[in-house]
Formats: structure tokens, sequence, C-alpha cells
């Protein structure tokens, strides 16, 4: 029974998080000065909006009632997994966003994956030269690449290695109308991948290296580390089966802490490179002022967000006794 | 702990890079009237010039001095950070020293909205809400601020958890001790090296968050801010231009966010005794 009550207590977190989020949603539009419904539904509608469907909308979203049966008729639109029509697509918010999201995922969990790796790698390799010139290289280096934010890291990528050298391709995810198939086209895939997901992959490493790097520093200096160096192990054992392995747990609890950064980061990186994920259509979203757009958008990032952290969350503490009595 | 944040970071040479970093820039907006030749907002009669000595960095689309924005965006960069670590870490450290010395249900009620508000990543909140109102400077650092403070408040309450358990404390409670006394004279020392840690990483978000909304083009359109001025470089890739527009201001944004990284990491370091070399290791690293 005891065991139950950290879980409850984070759902119950996650529930308020997404209520605020929603009454954002909700709230926001209609708090707005001038016309709620064109608040709503932005200045893209207006354009196409006939007399007939503005009063079909207005009985929709009840504006001519009072506020509760307007938040009422939000609700049950949000239980249908209705999110609105965006005008700027001419589709339902729910299906532009489904074609967008496999973009994302595939920038996102690419760079995850090879920074996680990368960085793995050379945070041991760090701390088992700690303080040579190797390390402190790493350390410098890897801090200050960090501290860079990832949008600008994208453009320097972009300027360089697009603009200037002609390598990569300059925005997109494949080449239009080329009708490219088969290793061709994963060839296309890569060449257009591999600009955004280096731009991810360089700000990303820092965090995991240092994470790697500490543990593994307060690992070397145990004494079952001595042992098997007694007992003859190569150092390349010592380094990745001993000390390698047990400095994975706090990477693999912080990287998934960090998920959620990553994905707004992604964001910006598809903005810079027009990758045609999530993050191009809240920039279509936000220039065009379509909001049902943005609104959908923003509210399967937090859908994301909460999950994969309350996912973190429950791991952590089954991981990691002493947080299961924190709470 | 018994930390000297000063003498951390003067002993680190990334810090202090850090710092000479931050002083240029906070002395080229201080100066930014004198430094330059137009106001960032007038029109120079020419559109994309080339950098020549009335504009060092030549000119935009709109003709404007980008060498002058640069700098006056500057000030709207410095403006934020310091309004929002200011605000930010003044909330953190009421809400999460209050939470824990006086506890019971005071406390779990401000920790539940801690960790709802945790939850969420505030630049999510932030876009939502500016794309609706396009905020001015002054809402945008209050915007920041409120969306900043409980993961401060987080750390600051475990802390002082953690502190009011010393014998020292329990010493004084007997003598007759009040909260407020405890916290001013006993627990807020022992805070000052952790709170300068969360000053310069609430400075680092919010310079972030506003770059980003200015890149996302959500921002006020009056404020003049280093974000805004690459998004609209952004659209002219395609052109020369960028070596003096869209390079400088995005190298002068990353130096300013390296830079309080650098600061960050070397008081976070200088808490983390296990990450501060020993006496024998110092020695050898001076060698």
């Amino acid at each position: 029974m005891k065991n139950d009550l950290p879980g409850r207590g984070l759902i119950l977190n996650y529930v308020a998080a997404l209520a605020a989020i929603f009454s954002l949603n909700f709230a926001l539009p209609r708090l707005m000065p001038g016309d709620p419904l064109h608040a709503i539904y932005g200045d893209e509608a207006l354009v196409s909006m006939t007399a007939e469907m503005e009063a079909h909308l207005i009985k929709q979203f009840a504006l001519d009632r009072t506020w509760t049966d307007q938040l009422a008729a939000y609700l049950m639109g949000l239980l249908h997994g209705d999110l609105g029509f965006s005008y700027y697509y001419k589709d339902q918010v729910s299906a532009v966003i489904m074609g967008a999201l496999p973009w994302t995922l595939l920038l996102t969990l690419l760079a995850l994956a090879i920074a996680t790796v990368i960085g793995v790698i050379m945070g041991i390799e760090a701390a088992s030269r700690r303080g040579r010139l190797l390390d402190r290289g790493l350390t410098a280096s890897l801090m200050f690449l960090s501290g860079f934010p990832m949008f600008f890291m994208g453009i320097l990528l972009l300027l360089i290695f697009g603009v200037s050298l002609g390598w990569a391709p300059l925005f997109g995810a494949i080449t239009p109308y080329s009708g490219l198939e088969g290793l061709d086209y994963l060839k296309d895939l890569c060449s257009h991948l591999a600009l955004p997901v280096a731009a991810l992959v360089l700000v990303l490493v820092g965090d995991t290296f240092l994470i790697t790097r500490s543990t593994a520093i307060s690992i070397l200096a145990e004494s079952f580390i001595m042992t098997a160096r007694a007992i003859g192990c190569s150092e390349f054992k010592v380094k990745y089966a001993h000390s390698g392995r047990n400095s994975l747990l706090p990477v693999v609890t912080e990287t998934g802490m960090r998920i959620p950064h990553l994905l707004i980061q992604t964001l910006f990186i598809e903005i810079v490179f027009s990758y045609p994920g999530v993050g191009s259509l809240l920039n279509t979203a936000l220039n065009s002022r379509d909001y049902p757009l943005l609104q959908g958008i923003l509210l399967l990032l937090t859908v994301l967000v909460l999950t994969v952290n309350l996912f973190v969350d429950l791991l952590y503490s089954k991981l990691d006794p002493r947080v299961r009595y924190a709470h | 702990m018994h930390i000297d944040p000063f003498r951390a970071v003067a002993s680190d040479r990334l810090a202090l890079a850090g710092l000479f970093i931050l002083a240029t820039i906070v002395l080229m907006a201080v100066l930014a009237p004198v430094l330059t030749f137009f106001s960032p907002d007038c029109y120079t009669g020419h559109i994309f010039s080339r950098p020549s000595l009335m504009n060092p960095l030549g000119t935009d689309s709109l003709g404007q001095d980008i060498w002058s924005r640069l700098l006056y965006g500057a000030r709207t960069t410095l403006i934020v950070a310091a309004g929002v670590a200011v605000i930010s870490i003044t909330l953190s450290v009421l809400v999460g020293a209050s939470a824990a010395l006086i506890g019971g249900i005071y406390e779990s009620i401000w920790m539940r909205i801690v960790d709802a508000m945790y939850s969420v990543p505030p630049i999510i909140v932030m876009i939502l809400v500016a794309a609706y109102i396009r905020p001015n400077l002054l809402i945008t650092i209050l915007m920041i601020s409120l969306l900043s403070w409980p993961e401060g408040a987080r750390i600051i309450r475990s802390q002082v958890l953690s502190l009011k358990e010393r014998e020292h404390i329990y010493a004084s409670q007997t003598f007759g001790a009040g909260c407020m006394h405890i916290f001013k004279s006993h627990i807020a020392p022992e805070l000052s090296p952790l709170i300068m840690a969360m000053t310069v990483q609430d400075a680092r978000r919010a310079v972030f968050m506003e770059a980003g909304m200015g890149f996302l083009g959500v921002s006020d359109p009056m404020t003049i801010s280093w974000g805004k001025i690459i998004h609209q470089a952004l659209d002219f890739t395609y052109l020369d231009v960028w070596k003096w527009w869209l390079l400088p201001t995005g190298l002068a944004l990353s130096l300013t966010l390296v830079a309080l990284c650098f600061i960050g990491f070397s008081l976070e370091a200088a808490m983390d005794p296990r990450l501060v070399p020993g006496p024998l290791e110092r020695s050898q690293e001076q060698c």
C-alpha cells in the first residue's frame, strides 16, 4: 500500500499540470479583446469565413452562452479528440500534426541515441585520464558547446556546410519531386538528416559527458576497481565493464529527464532547417496566426512531455529505492 | 558547507573567461550610444550595405544599422537576464525556505504547486501566452520569472530541510529563537553559494527564453532583441549579408550564454566536493 503512494502523488501532479495547460488554452483566446471567435480561429479563418459557418462555430463553441457552457463545450470537443480545424492547411489539426510528428520523433530519437553513446564513451575515457590534457580539453570544449543555444548551432552548421561549402541540402527532409527509391531514397534522407542531427548532438553530448565523467570519477576511486586491477583485469575491462556499467544509472535517468528539453530544442532546429516536423508546423502556425493549430501542437507537446516525465519518475523510483522513501 | 563562491570563480580559468565575456557585453550595452553613429531604429538610407566605417556591420533589410541594433539588443538581453534572475530567485527563496521552515499544510500546498509547475516546460507556456499577447519587455520578465521559480524553490527547500536539522539550529531553538531569526542568522548565510549558482542559472535560462521568443517571432515588435534579429536575418541566408548580420548576432547571443554557463558550472562544481580535486591531485595538476 505504501509503495503505491508516490506513484499516485506523481500522477496527481501531472493531472494538475495538464489541467493548467487546458485552462490556458481555454481562457487565453476568450480573454483577448475583440471577437472571441476571431481569437480562437485567427486571421487565416476570417478570409474564408461565411455567415453560415460563423453561426455554426458560435454554436459549436457555445460562444453565445455562459462561460461554464463554453467550458463544457470545449472539454466535450477535446474528449472526442477534436482539436479544431486548421484554416491554413485546410484540414483537421490532429491530422496535420500526426503527419509531422514522425519526422520530429526521428530527429529527436536519432540525436538522443548518438549523443548518449558518444557522451558515455568520451566521459569514461576522460574520467580515466582525469586532469590530463585530453580530459581538460574535452571538458572545456564540450562545456563551451553545451552552452550554445541549439538553434544557433543549427544556423552555424547550415551556414558552413550548407551555404558556404554546399555539402548538404539547405532545407527539407527529402528532395521534393525527385522520385528516388530504395537506396537512393535512404541516401537522400540521410543527407538531409545529417546537419540537424549533428547540431542537436553537438549541444546535447556535453551534458551526458559531464554526468558520465563525474560519476565515473567517483566510481574509479572505489575499492572494487582496485581489486579488479589487482586481479589483472585489462584497463579496457576496468573502464567499460566495471566503472562504465556502474555509471550508467545516473546517465539513464538524466537522459530521460532531458527528453522534454530535447524535444523543444528539436522544434527550433527544425525551423532553422525547414525540416517538415512539428517545429516547422509551429512556425507556420505562429506566422499565420493559425491558433487552433498552435494550441493543438502545444497541447500535444505538453502531453508528450508529461508522459515522458511520468515514465522517468516512475522508473527512477523503481531503480533507486532512496527516491521512493523521499516522497 | 563553507564555500567561498568568489574564490571558486576566481580560481577557475573558464569562469574567469566567462566573467570577462560578460563584462565586455555589459560594457558594450552601457556604452551603446557612444559606440554607434545611428540610433537602432533609424533608416540609414541604404539597405543591405556592406560593412563600412559608418556602419561597422552594414545595414539590414530595413536599412537599419546592424552594429547599433546589436548593441541595443544586448541591453534587452541583459535587462531580461538581470530582472528574471532577481525576481525568480527571490520567489524561490521565499517559497522554498518558508515551506521548509513552517512545514505542515502550508508546505504541502506550496510543494504541490511547485511540482505541478515543474512538470510543464516553461517554454511551452511561454510560447502559448506570447502567441496571443506579444509581451513587451516588462511582461516578458515577469512571465519568465513566474515560470522559472519553482525549480529553485525545490532546491532551496531541500537544502533548508537538511540545514535545519543541524545541531546549532536546535541549540538556538532552545534559546527561544523564532523562524525569522533562525533563517536570517543561521540558514541564509549557508544558502548564499547555492543562491548565487541558481541566480546564474536563472539568468541563463532567461536569456535563452527571451532569444527563443524573438526567434519564433512572438515578442513585442518594438523591442530590439538578438533572437528577433536572428529570426529576421535567417530569411536572407542566400545573400552574403549573413556574414555581418546573422553571424555576429548569433555569436553575441551564444557567447553570453556560454559565459553564464561557465560561471554557473564553476559555482556548481565548487558546491560538489566530489568534483573538487583533493589537495594531492591539485598539486599534481599544477605541475
